[in-house]
């Protein structure tokens, strides 16, 4: 699990013991914009808010870095594995028409890359940043045990309201 | 766990009905409040258990839609004759899981999230206990009912009104097991909930319905296929004055503070004077709650008065107010029933005191016992149920949840 900040590792974990099998994307190595918008995401915000590398003062102690006039923009990314890609997608319907839930302050995008979801936070708020994200864990838990507790979803062939 | 079903057993479920149960866990049966607790009042219109039983005038088939109307009856067709739905419902601290199929309730288990007294529950605790007891309770459900998922033909849950967090994390669960099952799925409004339930139970027609509950005030009537609002709180609910109150005084929230408030009133002896708020079809209570919050403490310690003289007090003021209304609405509409809704609608004195009120105008009233009154996932399915045969579906693109959500704001295209 891989976080661009360093408030999340916490958060981090927990996504990992909700799921069992979640990581941080971190390298743009997939076919998904999300997980080739995080790795360059994770580059330049790590945060992104333009700190350059600190100068040492006269006393040895670190001269405070220009500071940008641009706002620090936080970034997470997680990567979800489930079984198949009808279980991974099944849970971005289940979670996403909560995406934007924190009315435009939180910028949050779901995407499915094979068997996983990818989920890509982006914010100015720290807090509601945070709020979004722990928020999100505590509903892919329960949507993650209730797609454990109550079988394989039929086949996609299947038309609503209809039987397998 | 019943051995046969409602509707096997006939009459005899009518025994059942009255014993009732104060626990949480609804249970399958009808849930009519007996007649017993008024004693040999007459007049007493009181709407008995064996109406519940049959299928309810409202089944069978449907006739024509409308003229513009929004949902085509040609899907009607292709609809079980004998649909079950299966409602969640989570819209405050209770958490519910219900089964309702043509008419008859056939599992309705439910939890309630308790706060210690003195303090009420928040959102994100009310919502982390939902996502605890959700999953075991919706195979409770499945279980009582004696249903697999094969045999549930849509899914519905609560839309909204009500509190966030709780809201999402049911949703959620509707979501996953609506695409899990291959099955439709329907956002359903609380307030209609309670009164599509109400209406089941008791089998009233067309009443005037009073909607109190912690959350929501309204008096409802239904017209021109909207449950039109003609009044309601301008503030917070009833059911929100009376539970702060009990904070005041450190009543217990188990079962819950208006229950306890309920008890203790029993025991009250004197009236305390306290403001009278009715503003022509709406009430407010925000400064009865602040009026009693300032003198408690005075004339508690002071020896003027017990907790139980203000228990009474409270209710006695803010009842009335709800009678006022409501019988102001039933004169506007030239209506013959009433009906309470809600989970103050289960106190016995708010229904005396509305019974005394119709019994005046020669009206009928109608309620039901706490397994129906308070929050429960078998009225979100009976809604669902409603919708479901009048051709309503909800896309999972659209299956948010609201926080606000107007009673009025549904077309109800399942009523004439």
């Amino acid at each position: 699990m891989q976080a661009p900040d360093r408030d999340e590792a916490g958060e981090g974990s927990e996504a990992e013991a909700a799921g069992g099998e979640s990581s941080g994307s971190r390298e743009g190595d997939d076919a998904s914009g999300v997980g080739g918008q995080g790795a360059e995401g994770e580059a330049a915000g790590a945060p992104q808010a333009g700190q350059g590398p600190q100068a040492l003062g006269p006393g040895g102690d670190a001269a405070p870095a220009p500071v940008a006039a641009a706002s620090r923009l936080l970034e997470f990314t997680l990567t979800v594995p489930f079984r198949s890609p009808l279980e991974a997608d099944m849970a971005r319907r289940s979670l996403a028409p909560h995406a934007q839930r924190h009315g435009g302050v939180v910028h949050k995008e779901l995407a499915v890359n094979g068997s996983a979801l990818a989920v890509r936070w982006t914010a100015e708020d720290p807090v509601f940043f945070r709020i979004s994200i722990n928020s999100f864990l505590d509903q892919l838990s329960l949507v993650i045990r209730n797609i454990r507790g109550f079988g394989t979803p039929p086949p996609r062939s299947l038309g609503p309201g209809k039987r397998s | 766990m019943p051995a046969q079903r409602p509707w096997q057993l006939g009459g005899q479920i009518l025994e059942g009905a009255l014993l009732g149960r104060r626990d949480d866990g609804g249970g399958a049966g009808a849930g009519v409040r007996a007649l017993e607790p008024f004693g040999a009042r007459p007049g007493a219109r009181f709407c008995l258990a064996p109406g519940v039983l049959s299928l309810p005038a409202r089944s069978g088939i449907r006739g024509p839609a409308r003229p513009g109307g929004s949902q085509p009856c040609r899907r009607f067709l292709s609809v079980s004759a004998m649909p079950a739905v299966l409602g969640f419902e989570g819209s405050a601290n209770k958490i519910g899981v219900g089964v309702v199929r043509d008419g008859a309730v056939l599992a309705n288990p439910r939890r309630t999230y308790v706060t210690p007294p003195g303090t009420g529950f928040l959102p994100g605790d009310t919502a982390r206990h939902h996502r605890a007891v959700i999953l075991d309770l919706l195979q409770e459900a499945l279980t009582e009912a004696g249903l697999t998922s094969q045999d549930i033909d849509c899914i519905a849950y609560t839309k909204g009104p009500g509190m966030g967090a709780p809201l999402v994390s049911v949703a959620v669960v509707a979501r996953t097991v609506a695409q899990l099952w291959n099955k439709p799925l329907l956002g359903v409004n609380h307030c209609i909930g309670h009164i599509e339930m109400g209406r089941l139970i008791t089998g009233a027609t067309s009443p005037t319905v009073l909607y109190v509950s912690g959350g929501n005030t309204q008096v409802i009537a239904y017209s021109e296929h909207r449950y039109r609002i003609f009044g309601e709180t301008i503030d917070i609910a009833v059911g929100n004055c009376l539970d702060r109150f009990a904070r005041v005084l450190k009543i217990s929230n188990d079962p819950s503070p208006g229950y306890n408030i309920e008890q203790m009133a029993k025991r009250g002896k004197k009236l305390v004077e306290l403001p009278y708020t009715v503003k022509g079809m709406d009430v407010s209570f925000s400064g009865i709650l602040s009026f009693i919050e300032d003198v408690a403490q005075r004339m508690l310690a002071t020896g003027e008065c017990t907790p139980e003289d203000l228990c009474f007090s409270l209710q006695e003021t803010v009842f009335a107010m709800l009678v006022e209304i409501t019988e102001r609405a039933m004169a506007h509409c030239g209506s013959q029933e009433a009906l309470i809704v809600g989970g103050v609608g289960c106190n016995l004195r708010l229904q005396e005191m509305m019974e005394t009120m119709c019994q005046e105008r020669g009206a009928r009233l109608f309620a039901t016992d706490e397994r129906f009154c308070i929050d429960n996932g078998a009225m979100i399915a009976q809604a669902g149920w409603e919708m479901f045969r009048a051709g309503h579906r909800t896309p999972l693109s659209d299956s948010g949840i609201t926080q606000r959500y107007r009673t009025d704001e549904v077309e109800v295209t399942w009523r004439d």
